[in-house]
């Protein structure tokens, strides 16, 4: 009995009833031939908590939690009752309170178990109203968690943070804001996917078929550049205060890269890349670099502009939408958005039903070979869902 | 159901054998909203999640898996243990005995029956009662291996239908009294006397606490998951009739009105919403005494007349205890104890329209405002309920004397009593012998 004891929460969705998630992932993975990476699966106490003891309680937990199927591969912080309640140190919420049953297995998220993913995450206490905001958000009808957990298509939670606590939570707006190296952007995204994993059941493999998955899948978090935007803020432009900080989430289907400027922007999105929101409508998201921003603005550009622009330049020519393996095989099938019918006499295809439906943000490093970055986004209902975030303002520690 | 029920009804559903039953609310609580109110709740919310409920498969049920009954599942101090099993939820906040093999077997050792001998089914997680889970709890609870014959039978009522233990979380938040008759109030120790219901007493103490224990392990009723209880209250300390008193004063044991005989060794359980004391009842004559008595019993009747008659017609028991010399100066005047029960049958009695406010105007909980003479001219009750259409006129509280329950314990030489509101159907009483195992010790004390 020599060494740490490491008293550790349990980290995998429970449904009312009780019963883990984790049975009917094992029966999946076994299906899938998944059990020799994952041989502990469903295998564990079924208690809230257990004990880990040795001098290498650590090495245990770590072994244990990814043999159990409960992390992403990398280590994980092992949620001891003491980190947990640390963490939730960070919210005014009762432990017990339940943010919603996350699908596809409804695992009950309750502040505890998603406190237990947080840590797990290397989130700080600070961090947690974030995560609490984004479970909310993605436990919503209109994030469809059961579609982004289970389609084939690599579909990730993407989170934008603006407002003045960005800074103070330590989530990059700068240089390699989508990036690593910044303890809020790896850690709420990643405690966003632990949740979704060890709650919601997305497996990969399992239950989530996403055929490619992508790096934004480990986490996707950044925060809108505030100094460096010229215009009003996402979250002023959604109705917010301009001191209140606010989490965005919406449905993000990739991460591309867009070196250039406006054009190149309008080029990208006027792409196959596009296909799932013409097909289905929905928000997409543009970065906006700090250089190409300050050079619209100073033209005389509105926020509104770039929007309307994007909206009339990045179309697709609709010869090159015909021979689309989405037109062909899914709108052909189900039927094509009124407003894209609507545009088809004039050869040249919206992405999205209105300028709107474009998020714009000003975020990354100000160089002048500006960087912008375009998420194409997938499935149905439309989402971005915003909420102001439990935190006190300012930047002091 | 209503917006603060939902965790009940998922887990008591996995319990009834409908694993993932999909459950539409309304938001709120129906009671306190008015008709509109209810109504656009009901469209705007619950509609919308009955049609989800019918159109979407349930996700599928798979067992829930737990720990073998003879798992050890920890090894550590007790500190350590105690940790473990209070974060784990098995424990009620205060310090548990580990339940280590060796004590556990020490119990066992005064039970014949095999470990893994079905006692009953315990709802709402619908587990097994069996020997082996009785003693951990014991165990845990304090109890010494000799309580182990009370402990069994006592899971035996616990999954006695009649009792209806799937009801231990309803939201008034009732308590269940355990009473023991027989020598073996004597051979294990138990107060009978002055403080009969204050805790200090290993048997009386530690057994009250297994209860709750059994309640929250083996039953599963789990505060903020499926134990409703709006406020609750601590367990009960096991009530242990003076079987002296009775003998001198001629009156039969509590057990004999389940039919058991003087000498029998028996527990008895109820639920009860709450109680009091009626403190310096002053007389030297039953007739002195009664009106008072009779007075208290009476005023703790509400809302629970909706167990009389309406909810759960007949299933009021309610209970007086009373000290050795009051029970003496009673049967001095004459007085059997079935004598008793038909004073309080005459006396304690209340208008027919005040006993109508309660179960319909004041709670609904006997919905329609159907009057007691409706009840009556429906069948459903005696027609002392409807003599006159007067609503002044007097009506009992039960349906009949023989629903009173009486018990003799505690100070032997103070005059006062208590009563017991009960819970009706919701903790109905039942009684269950204590069977002695072969080589039960002649003459145990502790």
């Amino acid at each position: 009995m020599a060494g740490v004891a490491l008293w550790t929460l349990n980290p995998a969705g429970q449904r009312t009833s009780g019963e883990f998630i984790d049975d009917t992932l094992r029966a999946r993975a076994e299906e899938k031939g998944m059990t020799r990476r994952l041989h502990q699966a469903a295998i564990f106490p079924r208690q809230r908590v257990e004990v880990f003891r040795g001098d290498d309680a650590v090495s245990l937990v770590n072994e244990a939690f990814y043999r159990r199927g409960w992390t992403d591969g990398l280590p994980v912080v092992p949620p001891t009752l003491e980190a947990v309640d640390r963490m939730l140190l960070g919210t005014a919420s009762r432990r017990s309170e339940v943010l919603g049953e996350l699908d596809p297995l409804k695992g009950v998220a309750s502040v505890e178990k998603v406190a237990v993913n947080a840590v797990m995450a290397g989130c700080a206490p600070e961090h947690l109203p974030v995560v609490l905001a984004a479970v909310r958000a993605i436990a919503s009808p209109e994030f469809n968690l059961r579609g982004v957990q289970t389609t084939d298509e690599n579909v990730a939670p993407l989170l934008i943070v603006s407002g003045p606590a960005s800074e103070r939570l330590e989530i990059n707006d700068g240089f390699g804001a989508l990036g690593p190296g910044w303890r809020g952007n790896a850690a709420i995204g990643r405690a966003v996917r632990l949740v979704m994993h060890n709650i919601g059941g997305g497996w990969p493999g399992a239950v989530s078929f996403a055929g490619l998955g992508h790096p934004g899948r480990y986490s996707l978090c950044f925060a809108e550049n505030t100094s460096a935007n010229p215009w009003n803020s996402l979250h002023v432009e959604l109705g917010f205060g301009a001191d209140e900080t606010v989490l965005t989430v919406m449905r993000a289907e990739s991460i591309v890269n867009v070196t250039g400027g406006i054009e190149e922007l309008a080029s990208v999105m006027g792409s196959a890349t596009s296909a799932f929101s013409m097909a289905h409508g929905g928000h997409v998201a543009v970065v906006v670099a700090p250089f190409t921003a300050r050079a619209l603005c100073d033209k005389g550009w509105s926020k509104d502009d770039v929007k309307h622009y994007l909206h009339d330049e990045g179309r697709m020519a609709t010869n090159l939408w015909e021979r689309l393996w989405i037109k062909q095989k899914v709108v052909a099938a189900s039927g094509a958005p009124r407003w894209l019918d609507a545009a088809a006499h004039s050869g040249r295809l919206p992405v999205v039903e209105s300028p709107d439906d474009i998020t714009v943000v000003v975020a990354g490093g100000d160089v002048p070979i500006a960087q912008q970055a375009y998420f194409p986004t997938w499935g149905f209902p439309a989402c971005r869902i915003s909420a102001a975030l439990e935190i006190e303002s300012g930047t002091e520690g | 159901m209503c917006e603060g029920f939902t965790g009940q009804a998922a887990t008591t559903s996995v319990g009834l054998g409908m694993p993932n039953l999909p459950l539409s609310e309304v938001p709120g609580h129906v009671d306190g909203q008015t008709i509109d109110e209810l109504r656009e709740n009901v469209l705007n919310t619950t509609l919308a999640q009955v049609i989800e409920n019918l159109t979407e498969a349930p996700p599928p049920a798979v067992a829930v898996n737990e720990p073998a009954p003879r798992d050890v599942v920890f090894e550590g101090s007790f500190d350590e243990v105690n940790r473990l099993f209070y974060e784990n939820g098995w424990s009620d906040g205060l310090p548990c005995v580990p339940p280590t093999s060796e004590k556990v077997e020490a119990f066992l050792r005064f039970t014949d029956k095999a470990p893994d001998e079905e006692l009953g089914i315990l709802l709402p997680d619908n587990r097994r009662a069996t020997p082996w889970n009785v003693a951990v709890n014991g165990v845990m609870a304090g109890c010494r291996p000799e309580y182990m014959p009370i402990l069994v039978a006592l899971a035996q009522a616990m999954a006695d239908p009649d009792y209806g233990v799937e009801h231990s979380g309803n939201t008034p938040g009732a308590e269940t009294l355990i009473f023991v008759n027989g020598p073996i109030v004597r051979e294990l120790g138990f107060n009978f006397e002055q403080g009969a219901l204050r805790d200090g007493f290993q048997a009386n103490t530690t057994i009250g606490r297994f209860w709750r224990l059994y309640l929250r392990n083996v039953a599963g009723f789990l505060l903020h998951q499926n134990d409703k209880g709006t406020y609750g209250n601590t367990w009960r300390v096991v009530l242990a009739e003076n079987e002296d008193a009775l003998a001198t004063i001629g009156w039969e044991p509590l057990s004999a009105d389940f039919g058991f005989a003087r000498g029998d060794n028996v527990v008895t359980i109820a639920r009860y919403t709450g109680s009091d004391v009626l403190a310096s009842a002053f007389g030297s004559s039953a007739e002195q005494i009664l009106p008072y008595l009779s007075d208290g019993v009476l005023k703790q009747q509400g809302w629970q007349l909706c167990f009389t008659i309406g909810l759960a017609t007949g299933t009021l028991r309610p209970l007086l205890v009373v000290s050795p010399v009051l029970a003496e100066t009673i049967a001095k005047s004459g007085f059997t104890k079935q004598d008793v029960k038909q004073y309080l049958y005459d006396h304690a009695r209340m208008t027919a329209g005040k006993f109508e406010r309660y179960i319909g105007e004041y709670t609904n909980l006997v919905p329609g405002r159907r009057t007691l003479a409706d009840f009556v001219n429906l069948g459903k009750a005696p027609a002392v309920f409807a003599e006159s259409d007067d609503p002044e006129r007097l009506v009992p509280i039960v349906l009949d004397p023989d629903d009173f329950m009486i018990a003799v314990t505690g100070d032997q030489l103070r005059t006062n009593a208590m009563t017991f509101a009960h819970n009706g159907m919701l903790g109905y009483p039942v009684a269950k012998q204590i069977v002695l195992p072969q080589s039960w010790p002649k003459g145990l004390s502790v």
